[in-house]
């Protein structure tokens, strides 16, 4: 029961059940209107029955060369729709759009060292670790980069793991 | 930021790159050398002079930056061979914005534009400039300029966007949406157009004026292919064809998008809508809302004979089942969902078949009843049936759960949503004080002999049954509310801590401890909980009513401050931002969210939360300061003197209100700020109150905002009004001539007594019965404060005008000092004497007197703070002359004895307080004594059943729970939490007495003074 819509102002007013939940972010709104000017194709809800706000995406599309690429900068999932496969949907739409419409070669993300959960289920959607960033929340704790390749990437060469950890200087891309 | 020939503004970049380095690294002083030194080097530079501007504003020398900012403006304007660039003109753009002088700026680029009239840089940032001010009628025309200079789409579809937001608010018609499209025609025929962007907007636009038909021509053609996603294409031509009244072509279209997303809820709704052609007013409004409207009734919709309304409920049921066949798994719930929803279309036809659709509900159940969702997915469908089946559903319901699943969760989902369902159908209020005891028993039972399911869990993540506790909650306060048990409460608040202490991130029990301490007038502890949940940025906006509204009426100032004041800042600084997040969209070619963006804006702006935090953050600085007159001048002053907020208050009838707070979260006992079912009597409350309580609400704000927004212009007026009377000498009636703030004074009096439902003679009428003791304040009602205020305020406007005599005969009088002092000590008392038991004492009663010592009463000090600070002079001669006329000496006798009556009130509510706080110190008389009875016997239909069973999981130090959990378990210490209740109680006395303490003190010293003359 999922209708999958691009994400638009008024959702922010809305999203409070979703947001409420500590693992989840609340950004300003600088942020989540950038995210909207540019890339409103990247920032997705998933509504149910009544309109209720189950989840939703955002994302963005960057880099130069093979290093162009889509990059998941929050996915959620309020509590009542969890275990659903609703964030795989939203996922599978940004993974979509970076490969057919944007031609990106691979998809990342970056999760909490800890944050098991998380890091199995994006390795069941095919997210391989491809390095381990240190110190990166807050100088604290380590992010790990996950990456799943998309159709242009045939040799699969954006997700061959680093061998070795990197700090955030020297990240490409925020 | 350079431009060519590593120049910037003119000057050679490696001169200008330190500058800028030491500003990105906040070395102002360091920027401020610099700059200083190249302007000796190029004193005309009006790039180096804005740079220099900059730099000023970020140290915080603003008046400094304004000047040198207008020194570069005026460069630009007489010098012809000053350097026009964007960079220029964006630095100083930067700074007036920041003093709050965006004109400035933007007569800066007409300027420059005007010079420059083929410079697109400085078209576009005219243009950005004209979205600051939203002059969307000068941003049609500058897009248009540039659109001639380069014919590119962009400028247009600027200048189109430009067009439909004047449409959108209100400034032109349809004419204005024909010149668009004429511009937009004229643009494709000769270059195409290369944006799905664009695309949105053309069809948009054409929709705008109810052109379907040309619309679906546009996307059927060339294009049509702009949209790389076909399944978005197919939602576009569905909605379209359906409005042009296709619905059969449109129904096909659904069918399509169903096939590739067979979840998709929306679309499903749509497919019926189309196949039923049963709306005319297509797609504008959500189906649920249509139907909530009309509440079920056995009405027709749909225009359908009865064999075609057969035949497409045919297809339709038979479309569905062949999505169910072709699905792979088990989670998708909408082609399920779609039985039920084609019962309730049959239904809304007349044609329902109430056992046909509870046996889809079963048979939903079976296959979906574990999860979370399952009731707020069916709410809609239980609805249309009647009460006697919705008994029976519920019956067959309990019967098939046990029969499901063996699998722990599952069946613990499955338990659960048994329990969510009885608490949706209302069912509790039908059971006896027994019944739901034992349901609040068996729901905590439930969760305790489930908490090994989690035992392996990520602390972080959600734990299995959290819901139970929330749904036992519910039903405790359920009994408080029939039974007035107070440990009722007691055992909620333990079930809720019990349950953070296992996991501390469960926000829902976070959200009902807010309000359960706030109800027990516990609000620094509510206040602690709702820190805990970091509420921030936009959810400021959404989730901050659960605790606002209490802190407002509570004494602790210093965090209602930090409330008010982040909440603010949110909101000010969105809307210093907005405009340039709005460019930012038309940059990156996404039009539609330029648009939607200025309608978020306005959405905001309009927020009843934000104009009453406005109002209320003035309020809380004067009450703040109300003993220091200087300290408060100052304040009215930096409000303009209130002037603002009359208008506010005068254009509030008119002015569309946005009600943005997310009321879901909140609890069945209030759920909107207003209300608090557990302040009346038992009775029946709607299960679906939303519509009217929304009205409700919206009234009551603006008669709410219409009122307080006068009181920072009546204040300062009464100011005024107590200042001059001494000051400029007392004529024969004791009143002093000031004509503009009299009439002004009785202008806003009249309109303050109009809220309250009466003229002002008979306000003042009721007042004076009051103050005689022939009526109670009970008169007052919920108003009391208001009528008060109204009491200060008018005795303070008598000093000032000789109308008042005239309308105190006719009021059987009112006004005298004598009056005012009377009538607040006669509220003061009363409300003492209302408040008896602090154990069983609301929140809300004694906010009322909260609010009475903090507001009218401390208004009250502040004036007769004026009176003897104009009539005792500082200087020695002019102490002489005041004391030598009579009749400062005759007045100043009366506000000694004012400032006496006035002090024995104080005194009055302080002894009250004491005692209270004395009374919480004994266990008999607090919660700690409840709480005793509480854990030693337990009889049925008593508090406590609940809390034995925390105890007893807590003391058999279970194995299966894991280390984590059994951790949790052995901090456990509710003897500890009920002093902080008790001690969170006595800091709300506490911090009141001290405000009370400190008027007394001010009122002392006024003493001493008064006795010089």
């Amino acid at each position: 029961m999922t209708t999958i819509r691009r994400f638009c102002c008024d959702d922010l007013l809305r999203f409070a059940s979703v947001n409420l939940d500590h693992l989840t972010e609340t950004f300003n709104m600088s942020f989540y209107m950038t995210y909207l000017a540019r890339w409103p194709d990247y920032f997705h809800v998933a509504e149910g029955p009544g309109k209720r706000i189950m989840g939703y995406i955002m994302g963005k599309v960057e880099g130069q060369g093979e290093s162009w690429h889509g990059h998941v900068t929050a996915v959620t999932v309020a509590p009542e729709y969890r275990r659903q496969q609703v964030a795989k949907k939203l996922m599978n739409l940004l993974e979509e759009n970076s490969d057919k419409i944007d031609k990106a070669y691979f998809v990342d993300l970056f999760v909490r060292a800890s944050n098991t959960p998380a890091i199995k289920m994006y390795e069941k959607l095919g997210y391989v670790i491809y390095r381990r960033v240190l110190r990166y929340y807050s100088g604290e704790e380590d992010a790990l980069d996950m990456r799943k390749a998309l159709s242009r990437d045939v040799e699969k060469k954006s997700v061959i793991p680093l061998k070795r950890p990197i700090t955030p200087e020297e990240l490409e891309y925020d | 930021m350079a431009s060519k020939f590593g120049l910037a503004g003119g000057i050679p970049e490696r001169r200008v790159r330190p500058i800028w380095d030491a500003i990105d690294s906040r070395q102002f002083k360091n920027a401020l050398k610099l700059v200083s030194s190249l302007l000796g080097k190029y004193p005309n530079s009006p790039y180096i002079i804005s740079l220099k501007a900059l730099v000023l504003e970020r140290m915080g020398k603003s008046d400094e930056a304004l000047s040198v900012c207008l020194s570069a403006k005026e460069q630009l304007h007489s010098n012809d061979s000053a350097l026009m660039d964007d960079l220029t003109l964006s630095t100083l753009q930067i700074v007036f914005q920041r003093l709050g002088h965006s004109d400035l700026a933007t007569s800066c680029y007409e300027h420059a534009a005007a010079k420059f009239p083929n410079n697109l840089d400085l078209m576009m940032g005219l243009f950005n400039c004209y979205v600051r001010e939203s002059s969307f009628v000068k941003q049609q025309q500058t897009a248009i300029k540039m659109y001639k200079i380069a014919s590119e789409e962009r400028f247009l579809l600027w200048a189109v966007c430009s067009i439909q937001l004047q449409v959108l608010f209100g400034n032109g018609g349809e004419k204005l949406l024909l010149l668009a499209e004429g511009l937009l025609k004229k643009h494709v025929a000769t270059h195409g157009l290369h944006e799905p962007e664009a695309l949105m907007v053309y069809i948009s636009l054409l929709e705008q004026q109810d052109k379907f038909g040309h619309a679906l021509e546009i996307l059927s053609g060339n294009l049509g292919s702009l949209l790389m996603v076909e399944v978005d294409k197919l939602r576009i031509q569905g909605r379209l064809l359906a409005r042009t009244g296709d619905y059969k072509a449109a129904a096909d279209v659904y069918e399509k998008i169903l096939e590739s997303c067979p979840d998709d809820w929306e679309c499903l709704q749509h497919y019926l809508d189309c196949l039923l052609e049963d709306d005319p007013t297509w797609g504008s409004e959500p189906i649920e809302n249509r139907i909530d409207a009309i509440k079920c009734a056995d009405c027709r919709l749909s225009p359908l004979t009865d064999e075609v309304f057969d035949s497409r409920i045919t297809r339709a049921s038979t479309f569905v089942h062949k999505l169910q066949e072709n699905l792979g798994n088990d989670i998708v719930r909408c082609p399920y969902l779609a039985n039920l929803e084609i019962e309730r279309r049959k239904h809304l036809y007349g044609k329902g078949d109430e056992q046909k659709l509870m046996e889809d509900l079963i048979q939903y159940f079976f296959r979906f009843g574990h999860l979370a969702c399952f009731t707020s997915d069916v709410e809609v469908f239980v609805q249309v049936l009647s009460s006697d089946k919705k008994v029976e559903l519920f019956k067959k319901l309990m019967e098939c759960s046990s029969t499901i699943s063996q699998v722990p969760a599952k069946a613990l989902g499955l338990s659960i949503t048994i329990f969510k369902f009885q608490q949706f159908l209302g069912n509790m209020y039908g059971l006896t004080v027994g019944g739901l005891e034992d349901l609040a028993v068996k729901m905590v039972e439930m969760f305790c002999m489930n908490l090994p399911l989690s035992k392996d869990l990520d602390p972080q993540e959600s734990m299995h049954g959290e819901e139970l506790l929330t749904m036992a909650c519910n039903v405790l306060i359920q009994l408080f509310w029939r039974t007035q048990y107070f440990g009722f409460i007691l055992d909620a608040i333990m079930v809720l801590e019990f349950g953070l202490t296992i996991r501390r991130h469960v926000w829902q029990y976070k959200i009902l401890l807010m309000h359960l301490y706030s109800h027990l007038g516990a609000i620094s502890l509510a206040y602690d909980w709702y820190k805990s949940l970091e509420v921030k940025n936009i959810l400021l906006e959404t989730v901050s009513h659960n605790i606002l509204p209490q802190m407002l009426g509570s004494p602790l100032w210093m965090d209602l401050n930090t409330l008010l004041r982040d909440y603010l800042k949110f909101m000010d600084d969105h809307f210093k931002e907005s405009a340039d997040l709005t460019f930012l969209a038309y940059r990156h070619r996404n039009y539609s969210k330029a648009i939607e963006f200025v309608q978020f804006k306005e959405r905001l702006q309009n927020s009843n939360q934000y104009l009453l935090a406005r109002i209320e953050s003035a309020i809380l600085q004067l009450k703040q300061n109300a003993g220091n007159v200087d300290e408060v001048e100052c304040i009215l002053e930096n409000l303009k003197y209130g002037m603002h907020f009359v208008e506010l208050s005068n254009e509030i009838g008119s002015k569309s209100l946005t009600f943005n707070e997310d009321l879901e979260s909140r609890p069945w006992w209030t759920p909107t700020p207003e209300e608090n079912y557990l302040l009346g009597p038992v009775g029946e409350i709607s299960h679906f109150p939303k519509d009217n309580l929304m009205k409700k609400r919206e009234a009551n704000t603006r008669t709410l905002i219409e009122k307080k927004a006068l009181l920072p212009r009546m204040i300062s007026l009464s100011i005024q009004s107590a200042s001059v009377s001494f000051k400029d000498g007392v004529e024969v009636n004791g009143s002093v001539s000031n004509p503009n703030v009299s009439s002004e004074m009785k202008l806003l009096l009249e309109h303050y007594a109009k809220i309250l439902g009466y003229h002002l003679s008979d306000a003042l009428g009721v007042l004076g019965e009051v103050c005689r003791g022939l009526i109670s304040t009970e008169v007052f009602g919920v108003d009391m404060i208001d009528w008060v205020n109204l009491a200060v305020f008018s005795s303070a406007w008598k000093l000032n005008s000789h109308e008042f005599d005239l309308q105190e005969r006719e009021a059987r009088k009112f006004g005298s000092w004598h009056d005012v002092d009377t009538l607040l000590k006669r509220c003061i008392l009363e409300r003492l004497k209302f408040l008896s038991n602090p154990i069983s004492l609301h929140s809300t009663d004694f906010q009322t007197l909260v609010r009475l010592i903090t507001e009218p009463l401390s208004w009250r000090v502040l004036l007769i703070q004026c009176y003897v600070r104009t009539s005792v002079p500082s200087g020695k001669k002019k102490k002489k002359s005041a004391s030598a006329d009579p009749s400062v000496l005759t007045l100043s006798s009366v506000v000694h004895d004012s400032i006496r009556s006035l002090c024995g009130t104080f005194e009055e509510a302080m002894r009250w307080l004491r005692n209270q706080n004395r009374k919480l110190e004994y266990e008999e008389e607090n919660l700690e004594g409840t709480f005793l009875s509480m854990r030693s016997e337990v009889q049925k239909g008593r508090p406590g059943r609940v809390f034995q069973i925390l105890e007893t999981l807590c003391s058999s130090g279970s194995k299966e729970l894991g280390d984590r959990i059994s951790g949790a378990l052995e901090s456990w210490d509710p003897d500890n939490l009920v002093r902080k209740i008790v001690s969170g109680q006595r800091a709300v006395f506490s911090e009141t007495l001290s405000i009370c303490e400190s008027k007394c003190r001010t009122l002392n010293a006024l003493k001493q003074k008064i006795s010089q003359i």
